[in-house]
């Protein structure tokens, strides 16, 4: 049995692999950027005025913090001209325009002081003592400094070149600010500088590095020890349970995920539990005799239950079963009254006072997984009845009955049984549209809620959390397959 | 041969036809097809010939014409045909397609929820607010904004048959392809030399970096500009890649010239399929479209494209063991004497033999393609918000569940549709399935 296990896990190693690998691909590759949804001083505002130096280095400081300055993998591909030491970016649009600039000269040095040239310009405006200048130069150093911000963002030598001219131009009105024209000629040649000093043959070589440290590592293992996560500061790593912070409450994802799996689980176990209960004895029914009233008329009904969508059921049944014109047998929306119950509700008025809250949901939780069901106890039990030991067991005088849920059943539950794997993960899918439509507090509600708010954590958070939880489905199917089955060694 | 197969899918089609179901379903498909194509004709804002100033003029036809009539007095009226209301024209001749409205336009006059039923207004060119003449009047109803609901729901019919098709069509291209490449060569049905093996894994990172990693700011940039400029860039990165791997297989082909490098092993074709098949299969599909849909721009083709990704494992399984079941037949075996090329021998003689387990399958999943299309957009998760589709109307009857209307139509629609791809799989398994035509006999 633990051989079993043993080895359906390493089975699942590889998928479980490409289930991370696929999370964190999203959660790189999501819109914006960290360090602005999370330090709320950092707008990226450029046209209002200058950013302070304190504020410079305190967005480099968390982006360090989070590992964004990190590669992004253990392998890396790159060509020689851009394998060097990076200057310090703000954001993510500004290496981009530094690589650009690199690859234009495949010169990653001369890349780099282009970016000097413009850090230093930049402390300029800081450095302006702005009290003594009248208040058009005033504004034209805050606008200064916002262009020079956004052209370390454009990569684009034409733009850089054309805007430092315009710059100088403006300066030149007024005085006092040389210093700026001195900084603007200084970023003038290290750019003119990037057409001099080419070696563009180095964007041709391929290198290929390996990276110890990379945000993949950072985010599956955190920051301190792999295995152990001891010294961990910043991120204890998804296996660890840490998805790092939402966006929208700034609050651990881990937690809000804890608070929200519950529900989930519930209706997901409840329903699977239900589907089975009911479809087993409505398809071995059907099987038992075949083309009769009944098994047609169940048939027609669980066909076109399996082509009923769940969110039309759902407002359907809410229409009809929780509106104060029609019916109001259930409440619209929730597991609880709105304030809550009552003090003093004791655990059975709590138990008895959730149940009209999930009747309708376990209803339409249950029944699409139902009709599949039932279809396969009907195939598969017919199958069963074509082969000789049942007629063998028919031929000794055995009871219908006997023969039906004694020899037929056992063996036709096994297909059955695999189908577990597929009707699990259906289930859990199936809890976005339910959830969101009954307002239960799940986590297929929390991943829509996150997709309106833009909270890539807790999206991110949730996929992983139901890939790993469908691939436990799996597992479980497989063992019970093989409980049901002991024929089956696993031998391959 | 061909005759061969070709009586078999008469066969096919005989058993299909006597399944009443399945026929009525593929009746209703066609009237489906039918109001998707011809969409606009039946639910549209302009008039579909109307007579204006003695001229006879077809506005439905050119959405963004504008026309110039001449008045008695001489002087030019200018009609433009996107921004006039023309209910309020003063035609002298017009014919209104049966639903007057498109989706998505407002009807202020009749907003939040006008039943079907119930008494509708018109707002005529004074302004003046009058009963609503019966060839205007919203047939299903309307929304919380005035839109009409039987416009949505024949336009709606575009988005979903397309959405089942192209997911479906990728999905079929992926699933045969792989399939048919897993079961008939199996895992010792591709030899390669230990030269082939050691230019073509350099090969294909080499070929990669030079048509895609140098080239990245210029195909980035490229693809943003989009148009003519995006496809020639992305053609030549193609090519550049291809050109690379081809001249790393003739290189080893001469390198295997050397007995060292003419020793080889098995590419194990069958087992890296199969795996990926079981990797992509056990993912939770809905979850990774919602996901991959929050953070990408909402598009109705970058989820079909996520949906023919996603659900092809199921057309590969089936196909792969048809071919493993073909590949040893006899007339294969005669195609292989004859010296026939493995490609010819899978397209020609294989694949038709084997589409018939994948059509099933295809049916069935075009039905969970729609499904999957409209539970997004009910959840306006990936769909674009404006356009209005047979789910997002659904999701707008929950706004206010006394617009039955709005609830009741839609969710047929989708029902039907469903039912329909569902009822013909099914037909499609009973006629080609020898095995289960034995069973229901029982």
């Amino acid at each position: 049995m633990s051989k079993v296990l043993l080895r359906r896990l390493l089975f699942f190693l590889p998928t479980l692999v490409v289930i991370s690998l696929l999370s964190f691909l999203i959660s790189i590759s999501a819109p914006g950027d960290p360090v602005d949804r999370l330090l709320p001083t950092a707008g990226t505002s450029g046209e209002t005025g200058l950013v302070s130096k304190r504020i410079m280095e305190e967005r480099q400081a968390m982006r360090h913090r989070l590992g964004l300055d990190l590669p992004a993998f253990y392998l890396s591909v790159s060509s020689l001209s851009m394998a060097a030491e990076m200057p310090d970016f703000q954001n993510p649009e500004e290496e981009e325009a530094w690589r650009r600039l690199t690859q234009l000269c495949g010169n990653a040095k001369a890349a780099t002081n282009v970016y000097q040239a413009f850090d230093s310009w930049l402390e300029l405006h800081a450095a302006l003592d702005l009290s003594v200048l009248p208040d058009s130069a005033y504004l034209l150093v805050r606008q200064s400094s916002a262009i020079v911000r956004s052209l370390r963002q454009s990569g684009n030598t034409d733009l850089i070149l054309s805007s430092i001219d315009r710059m100088l131009d403006r300066y030149s009105e007024y005085e006092g600010l040389n210093e700026l024209s001195d900084g603007a000629m200084n970023t003038r040649s290290a750019v003119d500088a990037l057409g001099t000093h080419t070696a563009r043959w180095k964007n041709l070589v391929p290198v290929v590095q390996w990276n110890r440290q990379n945000q993949y590592h950072r985010w599956l293992f955190g920051d301190g020890h792999w295995l152990t996560g001891k010294g961990a500061v910043e991120t204890k790593g998804v296996i660890r349970g840490d998805f790092g912070r939402s966006y929208t409450t700034k609050l651990p994802v881990s937690n809000i995920l804890r608070e929200r799996i519950g529900w989930s689980l519930f209706f997901t176990f409840t329903s699977v539990l239900l589907a089975y209960l009911i479809s087993l004895p409505v398809g071995l029914r059907a099987a038992a005799k075949p083309h009769s009233l009944f098994d047609r008329s169940s048939s027609v009904v669980l066909f076109l239950l399996y082509s009923m969508p769940a969110f039309w059921l759902a407002t359907l049944l809410l229409m009809n079963f929780a509106n104060p014109d029609v019916l109001k047998w259930f409440p619209a929306s929730g597991v609880a009254p709105a304030g809550g119950f009552p003090a003093g509700t004791g655990w059975w008025g709590r138990i008895t006072g959730t149940i009209p809250y999930l009747v309708l949901p376990t209803i339409c939780y249950t029944y699409a997984q139902l009709a599949f069901l039932s279809r396969m106890t009907r195939v598969s039990t017919l199958e069963i009845y074509g082969q000789d030991f049942i007629r063998t067991a028919r031929a000794k005088g055995l009871s219908a009955r006997t023969v039906l849920y004694r020899h037929a059943f056992r063996n036709a539950l096994l297909p059955i049984i695999t189908v577990f794997a597929n009707v699990f993960p259906a289930a859990i899918g199936g809890s976005v549209i339910l959830e969101t439509v009954f307002s239960i507090p799940g986590m297929g509600r929390e991943i829509v809620q996150a997709i309106y708010q833009q909270d890539y954590p807790v999206i991110v958070a949730v996929f992983t959390l139901t890939g790993v939880l469908t691939l436990a489905g799996y597992l479980l199917a497989d063992i019970l397959y093989s409980v049901a089955d002991p024929r089956i060694t696993w031998k391959r | 041969m061909e005759k061969m197969s070709n009586s078999l899918s008469r066969a096919s089609w005989k058993q299909f036809r006597r399944n009443r179901p399945a026929m009525a379903a593929l009746w209703f498909l066609s009237v489906m097809l039918l109001l998707a194509l011809m969409a606009p004709l039946l639910a549209n804002d302009r008039p579909l010939y109307a007579r204006y100033h003695d001229k006879h003029i077809f506005p439905a036809l050119y959405p963004n014409k504008t026309y110039i009539f001449v008045l008695s007095d001489g002087s030019d009226e200018y009609v433009k045909s996107a921004l006039v209301n023309w209910k309020t024209l003063p035609l002298e001749k017009a014919v209104w397609a049966p639903v007057a409205w498109w989706p998505g336009e407002s009807d202020y006059a009749n907003a939040h929820f006008v039943s079907p039923g119930g008494s509708q207004q018109f707002r005529d060119a004074s302004g003046v607010l009058t009963e609503m003449p019966q060839k205007f009047r919203h047939r299903l109803g309307t929304n919380n904004t005035g839109e009409d609901v039987a416009a949505g729901l024949i336009h709606g019919a575009r988005v979903s048959l397309s959405i089942g098709m192209i997911a479906m069509g990728i999905a079929a291209c992926i699933g045969l392809l792989l399939g048919a490449v897993a079961g008939y060569f199996g895992d010792k049905g591709i030899h390669m030399t230990r030269g082939q093996w050691s230019t073509l894994i350099p090969g294909l990172f080499i070929a990669w970096f030079y048509a895609f990693h140098v080239r990245h700011f210029a195909l980035t940039d490229a693809l943003q500009a989009g148009g003519w400029k995006a496809v020639t860039s992305l053609s030549f990165s193609t090519m550049l890649f291809t050109a690379i791997l081809l001249g790393c297989w003739w290189l080893g082909k001469l390198l295997s010239r050397i007995p060292f490098f003419q020793k080889g092993s098995w590419l194990p074709a069958d087992n890296l399929i199969s795996r990926t098949i079981e990797i992509i299969h056990s993912l939770p599909v809905f979850m990774l479209i919602i996901t991959i849909a929050a953070i990408t721009k909402p598009s109705i083709v970058s989820v079909m494209i996520l949906l023919g990704l996603t659900s092809w494992t199921g057309i590969a399984r089936l196909t792969r063991a048809e071919f493993l079941r073909i590949r040893e037949l006899d007339y294969m075996q005669a195609g292989r004497s004859l010296g026939l090329g493995a490609a010819r021998l899978i397209w020609r003689h294989a694949l038709p033999n084997a589409l018939a387990p994948a059509l099933v399958s295809i049916a069935f999943g075009v039905a969970s393609a729609i499904l999957a299309e409209s539970a997004l957009s009910f959840l306006g998760v990936g769909v674009p918000t404006d356009l209005v589709t047979w789910g997002s109307l659904v999701n707008e009857g929950r706004q206010q569940y006394s617009a039955w209307w709005l609830v009741v139509f839609p969710g047929l629609f989708i029902f039907g549709t469903v039912t329909a791809y569902n009822l013909i799989g099914d037909g499609l398994r009973d006629a080609m399935d020898p095995k289960l035509r034995k069973q229901i006999r029982i």
